[in-house]
């Protein structure tokens, strides 16, 4: 089955690349989304395997969507300019994997498959 | 100006305590004899703890002033770093002052040992760093901000280039596309953070488009009505503007003798910006590359950024777009 996941980017064309990226890669994308808001309304639709989330949206921190996500155990992997993101956004973004930004595509992929790999079966 | 290690140095070779020396120290300044009294002060310590001279001098540090000089870690300074050291330079002292409220204190201490007999005295300066000290938290915030915005910055140039197709075309092509793409987004930091005129759609407008403006045809940006934009706007229509002239150099009103374009904008209801960009006088219109990575570019500005629309006529007379954005959200 196809996985699906998350983008949150208020970057356009960092949005356009991540999704065009992941999709050449066979993921389908929710999204992109550029604000906590859109989000958090896409997550009452339907919840994403996986979700990929930049942390500073210009006006706003991704930290509720981060909150919602972790609530429904939805795993989430960050793609930020920031070194150490919980110090700007919240202790819930500790320990999830940054892949930086620029993202390190291999780096991306890999940190996607890894989130899935480790959920429980079933 | 005098500092401390210039007067330490005159008492030193010329035995003189002179109020006249002390009060050339521009910062707060207490000689204190080995009792830790107050034997001489500078004016400047007067000035800047408010007190006077009858209330200060003899008296002991630790009861000056109601005590306010009583503070943890200046009692260890002097009483257990200074003996044993010859000076302390810049020691930072956080102390809410009764008299001053909070403040970030530099110390710097020094043993002045007494040629004729076994005692010493200690110069003690006292410079008040509190508002360098919250210019420097502002600056390491500003400083947090650019970098993060350079990092960005970077990583949208990244984007681009990876999103700016390959697929038949040579790799001069590809160059002369990016390049264009990064001419755009380089014009919108410019204007967005200009000194003067910051954020302005008609700076922007003319900076962008100027290159395209040549011999035989015509590129008129109409007089309109001063806009002031964000610098995530500025970005995407800056980067708009790019492919609708890229468009029409190639295959539109800038690619033949007598073509034309019109760019104009209007301020609708206050709250509403509607940008027309008209061509006329070019080739026949040509059925539109509706998948091509320049007009996904195009909508994807208009609406994920600008919250914007975008309608698009290709009349037989020349193409023409209109852009519908939000002012106020």
């Amino acid at each position: 089955m196809q996985r699906t996941v998350l983008i949150v980017e208020d970057e356009f064309l960092i949005a356009m690349h991540l999704q065009r990226l992941l999709e050449e890669h066979g993921w389908r994308v929710i999204g992109p989304v550029a604000t906590v808001r859109a989000a958090l309304r896409l997550l009452e639709e339907k919840l994403p395997d996986v979700a990929l989330l930049d942390v500073n949206l210009g006006r706003e921190m991704v930290t509720p969507v981060a909150e919602a996500l972790r609530a429904r155990s939805v795993p989430f992997a960050i793609a930020s300019a920031y070194e150490r993101p919980e110090r700007f956004a919240g202790e819930v973004l500790a320990g999830a994997v940054n892949v930086g930004k620029p993202a390190v595509e291999r780096r991306l992929l890999a940190a996607l498959r890894q989130l899935i790999d480790r959920e429980p079966v079933g | 100006m005098m500092n401390v290690e210039d007067l330490y140095r005159i008492l030193r070779t010329s035995h003189v305590q002179a109020q006249g020396i002390v009060d050339t120290i521009p910062d707060p300044l207490l000689v204190l004899d080995e009792s830790l009294r107050v034997q001489n002060a500078s004016r400047s310590f007067f000035e800047t703890f408010r007190v006077d001279r009858y209330e200060t001098i003899g008296q002991q540090l630790f009861t000056l002033g109601n005590g306010q000089w009583d503070i943890p870690e200046l009692r260890s300074l002097l009483q257990d770093v200074i003996p044993r050291s010859v000076a302390v330079v810049n020691f930072r002292v956080e102390h809410d002052f009764p008299s001053l409220g909070p403040r970030t204190m530099l110390l710097t201490a020094r043993t002045l040992f007494h040629p004729d007999n076994a005692g010493h005295l200690l110069l003690l300066s006292i410079v008040d760093v509190t508002d360098q000290a919250r210019r420097d938290v502002a600056k390491d915030m500003l400083f947090g901000e650019l970098r993060h915005r350079m990092k960005n910055l970077l990583s949208v140039a990244h984007s681009m280039a990876r999103l700016t197709p390959v697929e038949d075309r040579s790799a001069e092509e590809y160059r002369e596309a990016f390049l264009g793409r990064f001419a755009a987004l380089i014009a919108a930091q410019d204007i967005a953070f200009a000194e003067d005129s910051a954020g302005d759609l008609k700076t922007l407008t003319e900076r962008v488009l100027a290159p395209f403006s040549g011999e035989g045809h015509g590129l008129v940006i109409e007089p309109g009505e001063p806009v002031e934009l964000t610098p995530k706007s500025l970005t995407s229509l800056s980067l708009v503007f790019n492919e609708l002239a890229t468009n029409a150099a190639k295959y539109g009103a800038l690619s033949a003798a007598g073509g034309r374009v019109s760019v104009s904008w209007r301020i609708e209801d206050g709250e509403r910006l509607r940008i027309t960009w008209a061509e006329s006088g070019g080739p026949a219109v040509v059925s539109p590359d509706r998948k091509g990575y320049g007009s996904e570019l195009i909508r994807t500005a208009i609406s994920y950024t600008l919250h914007g629309q975008l309608g698009q006529e290709y009349a037989s007379d020349g193409y023409r777009a209109e852009i519908a954005v939000p002012l106020v959200e």
